[in-house]
C-alpha cells in the first residue's frame, strides 16, 4: 500500500516536471533569434509563402497564445506538426523512437552483461591479472569518445574483417519485419521472421557495444568497489563460517547486496545512453530519435524539439522510478516514503 | 530469495544466447540467407521488367545501384513541393517534363513529353504551345494527355509551395494561363514582362514534372491535390518509380515498365541515407555502395588508390560568396567593397583549402550557363587594397562582423576554415573580422532580414538560366540576395530587359555588361565555384552529374 502511494506520488511529480520542462523549452526555442520558417522554406521563398506558412503553423500569434494552443493540443495527445518534415510530431516520434529504444536497451543489456560480471570478477580476483584487465578496460571505456570508438569498430569489424555491417538496422535488401512494436528484434521474434531476426541482431551488435561501452565501464567499476565493500561485511564471514563455498557466498549473498549501489549508477547511465545515442546513430546510420532531434534542432523545428524534449522528460524520471522500484525488489527492507 | 537471482541469471543466459546467435550468424553467413522473406524489398513488383526478376538479391546486387548520400533534407517526393537536393535527385528520375536538358548540357533544350513547341507573340502576351508526343504513358498505364499537363501546372500554382515562385513570380503564370487546346496540345500564356526562355528552362526542373492526374485525383484529400499521398508515392512517367521511402533510411526506386524511352540499365536504385562520410568511404571500399556523394577532398585522395574504387567529379552551379550589406558603414562605400575583394587570396583558397576542387569564378553567372563571364580580375593585392581603403578614408582599417554557417559546405570543407582564411587575408589590410558562426537556418533568418554585415554563404540558381542568378543578385525588388545586402541599383533595369531577349547571342552580350558592372560595383565577393566529388566503384558506367544537382540513374550500369 505504501508502495502504491509512493508510486502515485512519483507519477504526479513527473507531470510537474513535464510542465516545467515544456515552459522552459518553449520559451528557449522561441527566443532564439532565428526564423524557423526561413529554415523550412529555404533561400528563395517569397513573402507571401512565408506569411502563409507562419499562419499555417500559428507562428504569427503571440508567444503566450502559442503556448496555450500547444498545451491544449498536448492534453488531447496532439504534439503539433513538425516544421521540417511537415508531419505530425507524434507520428515522427512513433517512427523514430523504437529504433532508439531498441538501441539503448541493447546497449543497456550489453553493459549489464559485460559490466556486472566484469566488476564481480575484478573484485574477487583483486590485484590479480583479471582485475588489472578489467580496470584497464574500464579506464579506457570512461575516456574514449564514442565517435572515435564507433569509427574504429567499423574499420575493424566491417572494413578489415567483414564480420559485421557498417550501419543501418537491417540488411539493405531485407524487408523489415511486420511492425508490431517497432522493435525489429521483438517483431521478428513475434512473426517468426528468422532472416530479419538474424539481420537485426547482427546490425545491433556494434552500435550497442559502442553506445554501451561507457556505461559498461562505469558499471564494472561500481560493481567492483561495491563488491569489495560487501565482501568485508560480517554476514559474508558468517556465510563462509556456515561452510558455504566461496562461489555460493559470492553469488547468493555478495551479488545481491553489491547490486544495490550499482543500480543507482545503472539508472544514471541510462540517461547517458539516450544522449549518447545522438552520436552513435550518426555513425551507424541508425534511423533513431537522436538524429531526428539533432536535425530538428538544426532546422529550428520547434514543435519537433518540444516533442523530443517532453518525451525525454517522461522517459528519464520513469527510468529512475524503475530503479527505485528495483531497490525494493533487491531488498524489501528499503523503505519508500 | 533463491527465485529472484535465478531470474537474473536466466536473463543473462538468454542475453548470451541472443548474442551468440548473432555472432554465429556473422561468422557463418556474411550475406543474408536467401530466405523467402529477403526477396520482396529488392525484387520489383511482378509487372516490372519481368525478364530480370532478381531472386534473393545479395548486397550490392548486380541489378541495383546502391547510392550512399546524406538525405536527411528529404521531406517530400512531390514534384510540386520538392525543393531540396535529395528531393530533386529522386523527382528527376521519376517524372518527365515537357522539355529537357540531356546529360550535363544546359544550353540546348531537347524534346521531352512535348515533341515540338513554339513561342509566339500575342498582343501583350507570349503564347507557348506544346505538342505532346503520341503514345506516351504513365507508370500506371494511363495515357498522358493535355489534361494531365494542365492539372500538373495548375497544381503547382494552387499548392504554392517552395518552388512555386518559379511559375508564379518568374513565369508570371496563373491557373488560367494554362489551357488544353485539344487532347495533345497545351497552350501557356504569359505576360510580355516574363521571359519565355526562362520558363522553358524552368520546365526542365522538378516542378515541370507531369503527374498522372487520374491517379493523383484519386488520392486527393481535403483539397491537398494529392500532396500527402505524393509525399512518398509517385505518379509519373519517368524511367523509375518510387517503390518505398523509409524516412532517414532509404529510398528504393524500381524501373517503370511503361517508360517510353530507352529502358534503364539497372532495374533498381537504392538511395541510402548514410550521414557520416567515413561510413560512405567504408561502404564504397567494401563494395557495398556503388556511388557515394559526400566524401571530403582528403577522403577522395585516400580512396583513389583503393582497389576497385575510382573517383569522379561533377560540375555544380553553386557560387560561394561573401555578401556585404551595402547600407552598413563602411561597406556602403564602393571603394571599401573593392578593397575587400582585392585583399582575398583566391588562389590560396582554391589550391590550398579546396585542394583544387573549385573553379576561379568571380562574376555572378557560374560557368556552365549562358552568359558566363570568365573575367577574374581579382587576386590578392594588399597594396592596392590598402590604397583603396585610404581613398575611402579608412586607412586605419575597421572592425566588422561576419556571419558564417556551421558545419561543412558543399565541396567538403568546413565553413569555419574558409572564414578563418578570409579573416587572415583581411587582417593584412587592417580589417578585423569578428566571425560569428551560427546554424545555417539562423544565418538565413538574419540575412533575409538585412541584419548581416558580412555574410559568408553560397547561392545556386533555381533553373538553368542566367536570369536565375542575374535577377536575384541585381534586382532589389526580386526580394532575394540584392535585397538581403540592401543593394538598390539601376542595373536591375538592364537585368529585367536581358531576361526578355530571345536571341541567345544578344542575350549573352547583355549579361556581359551586367556581370562586368556587378563585378566592381556589387555588394559581393565571389570566391569560387566548387566541384562536386564522388567516389565510385570502378565497374560503374554511365554516371554523369548534372550541374543542377541530379544525375540520370537510367544511364548508369555496372
Amino acid at each position: 500500500m505504501r508502495l502504491l502511494t509512493y508510486f502515485i506520488r512519483r507519477l504526479v511529480g513527473i507531470v510537474f516536471v513535464m510542465v516545467g520542462v515544456s515552459i522552459i523549452t518553449f520559451a528557449i526555442s522561441h527566443v532564439v533569434p532565428a526564423d524557423p520558417v526561413a529554415a523550412a522554406l529555404g533561400d528563395h521563398a517569397t513573402d507571401d509563402q512565408i506569411a502563409a506558412f507562419r499562419a499555417e503553423y500559428g507562428l504569427d500569434k503571440p508567444l503566450a497564445e502559442q503556448y496555450v494552443i500547444y498545451m491544449t493540443g498536448l492534453l488531447h495527445g496532439d504534439l503539433g506538426r513538425s516544421i521540417r518534415t511537415r508531419r505530425p510530431v507524434a507520428d515522427d516520434l512513433r517512427d523514430f523512437l523504437p529504433a532508439t529504444f531498441e538501441l539503448s536497451f541493447a546497449a543497456l543489456i550489453v553493459s549489464l552483461f559485460i559490466g556486472l560480471p566484469a566488476g564481480m570478477i575484478s573484485a574477487v580476483a583483486r590485484n590479480r591479472l583479471p582485475d588489472h584487465f578489467v580496470r584497464v578496460f574500464s579506464l579506457v571505456g570512461g575516456s574514449l569518445p564514442i565517435f572515435w570508438l564507433g569509427l574504429m569498430l567499423i574499420s575493424l569489424f566491417y572494413s578489415r574483417l567483414d564480420w559485421l555491417p557498417s550501419g543501418a538496422r537491417l540488411d539493405q535488401f531485407l524487408d523489415p519485419p511486420h511492425s508490431i512494436t517497432g522493435l525489429y528484434v521483438v517483431d521478428s521474434l513475434l512473426t517468426g521472421n528468422v532472416a530479419a531476426l538474424q539481420s537485426s541482431l547482427h546490425h545491433l551488435l556494434l552500435p550497442a557495444f559502442t553506445l554501451g561501452y561507457f556505461s559498461t565501464a562505469v558499471i564494472a567499476r561500481m560493481m567492483r568497489s561495491s563488491m569489495l565493500e560487501v565482501m568485508r561485511q560480517d554476514y559474508m564471514l558468517v556465510a563462509r563460517a556456515k561452510g558455504l563455498r566461496q562461489r555460493a557466498v559470492i553469488l547468493r549473498h555478495g551479488l545481491r547486496n553489491a547490486l544495490i549501489p550499482t543500480l543507482t549508477i545503472i539508472g544514471v547511465t541510462f540517461g547517458s545512453l539516450l544522449s549518447g545515442a545522438v552520436l552513435t546513430e550518426t555513425i551507424f546510420s541508425w534511423p533513431g530519435l537522436g538524429r531526428y532531434a539533432t536535425a530538428s534542432a538544426i532546422s529550428l523545428d520547434f514543435p519537433a524539439v518540444m516533442g523530443v524534449t517532453l518525451l525525454a522528460a517522461v522517459i528519464y524520471p520513469l527510468a529512475n522510478l524503475l530503479v527505485d522500484l528495483g531497490y525494493h525488489w533487491l531488498d524489501p527492507r528499503i523503505q519508500h516514503g | 530469495m533463491n527465485k529472484h537471482y535465478h531470474n537474473l541469471w536466466r536473463l543473462l543466459i538468454i542475453a548470451t544466447l541472443v548474442t551468440l546467435a548473432a555472432c554465429g550468424q556473422a561468422a557463418t553467413t556474411p550475406t543474408a540467407a536467401p530466405q523467402a522473406t529477403s526477396a520482396p524489398a529488392s525484387a520489383p513488383p511482378p509487372t516490372a521488367v519481368p525478364t530480370e526478376v532478381p531472386t534473393a538479391a545479395p548486397l550490392g546486387a548486380a541489378n541495383t545501384l546502391v547510392y550512399d548520400s546524406n538525405i536527411d533534407d528529404l521531406i517530400t517526393l512531390d514534384p510540386a513541393v520538392a525543393y531540396e537536393f535529395s528531393g530533386v535527385l529522386i523527382v528527376h528520375n521519376v517524372y518527365e517534363g515537357l522539355v529537357q536538358f540531356v546529360g550535363s548540357d544546359l544550353s540546348d533544350l531537347k524534346p521531352g513529353l512535348a515533341e515540338t513547341w513554339d513561342v509566339k507573340e500575342a498582343g501583350d502576351n507570349w503564347e507557348v504551345t506544346f505538342h505532346l508526343r503520341d503514345g506516351a504513358k504513365f507508370a500506371s498505364g494511363n495515357p498522358i494527355t493535355a489534361d494531365d499537363v494542365v492539372y500538373s501546372f495548375q497544381r503547382v500554382i494552387s499548392l504554392n509551395k517552395s518552388p512555386a515562385f518559379l511559375f508564379i513570380d518568374i513565369a508570371q503564370l496563373t491557373t488560367d494561363s494554362i489551357q488544353a487546346a485539344d487532347a495533345k496540345t497545351v497552350v501557356v500564356t504569359m505576360p510580355k514582362t516574363a521571359s519565355p526562355q526562362a520558363f522553358l528552362s524552368i520546365l526542365t526542373f522538378t516542378i515541370g514534372g507531369i503527374v498522372d492526374s487520374k491517379e493523383v485525383k484519386a488520392h486527393e484529400a481535403d483539397g491537398d491535390f494529392g500532396s500527402n499521398w505524393l509525399l512518398d508515392h509517385s505518379a509519373g512517367s519517368g524511367p523509375y518509380m518510387v517503390a518505398h521511402w523509409e524516412k532517414d533510411v532509404e529510398v528504393l526506386l524500381n524501373a517503370n515498365p511503361n517508360y517510353g524511352g530507352t529502358p534503364p540499365l539497372l532495374s533498381s536504385v537504392l538511395v541510402k541515407h548514410v550521414p557520416e562520410s567515413a561510413n560512405q568511404q567504408a561502404e564504397l571500399e567494401a563494395g557495398d555502395a556503388d556511388l557515394v556523394q559526400n566524401l571530403t577532398p582528403e577522403q577522395i585522395a585516400a580512396v583513389s588508390g583503393a582497389e576497385g574504387v575510382a573517383t569522379t567529379t561533377g560540375d555544380s552551379l553553386l557560387l560561394f560568396y561573401v555578401g556585404m550589406n551595402a547600407t552598413v558603414k563602411p561597406l556602403d562605400d564602393v571603394k571599401v567593397r573593392e578593397a575587400l575583394r582585392a585583399a582575398i587570396d583566391y588562389d590560396g583558397i582554391i589550391n590550398g583549402l579546396l585542394s583544387g576542387n573549385g573553379k576561379k569564378v568571380q562574376t555572378l553567372v557560374p560557368a556552365g550557363l549562358l552568359g558566363y563571364n570568365s573575367d577574374a580580375p581579382f587576386q590578392q593585392d594588399v597594396d592596392k587594397a590598402k590604397a583603396l581603403l585610404k581613398e575611402a578614408g579608412q586607412e586605419n582599417g575597421f572592425s566588422i562582423e561576419m556571419l558564417v554557417p556551421t558545419g561543412a559546405g558543399p565541396g567538403g570543407i568546413a565553413w569555419a576554415d574558409l572564414a578563418a582564411k578570409l579573416q587572415s587575408d583581411w587582417d593584412k589590410i587592417g580589417v578585423k573580422v569578428d566571425i560569428k558562426q551560427v546554424a545555417f537556418a539562423e544565418l538565413l533568418g538574419s540575412y533575409r532580414a538585412q541584419k548581416g554585415q558580412l555574410v559568408l554563404v553560397l547561392w545556386g540558381p533555381d533553373f538553368p538560366d542566367p536570369d536565375a542568378n542575374a535577377g536575384p543578385w541585381t534586382d532589389i525588388n526580386a526580394h532575394s540576395i540584392a535585397f538581403r545586402n540592401a543593394w538598390d541599383d539601376p542595373i536591375a533595369e538592364k537585368t529585367r530587359a536581358a531576361a526578355l531577349i530571345t536571341d541567345p547571342a544578344e542575350r549573352a552580350a547583355a549579361y556581359k555588361e551586367i556581370t562586368d558592372y556587378v563585378l566592381h560595383n556589387g555588394p559581393y565577393a565571389v570566391l569560387y565555384q566548387p566541384t562536386q566529388l564522388f567516389g565510385i566503384r570502378a565497374n560503374v558506367t554511365g554516371f554523369a552529374w548534372n550541374p543542377m544537382g541530379y544525375t540520370d540513374f537510367w544511364t548508369i550500369g555496372k
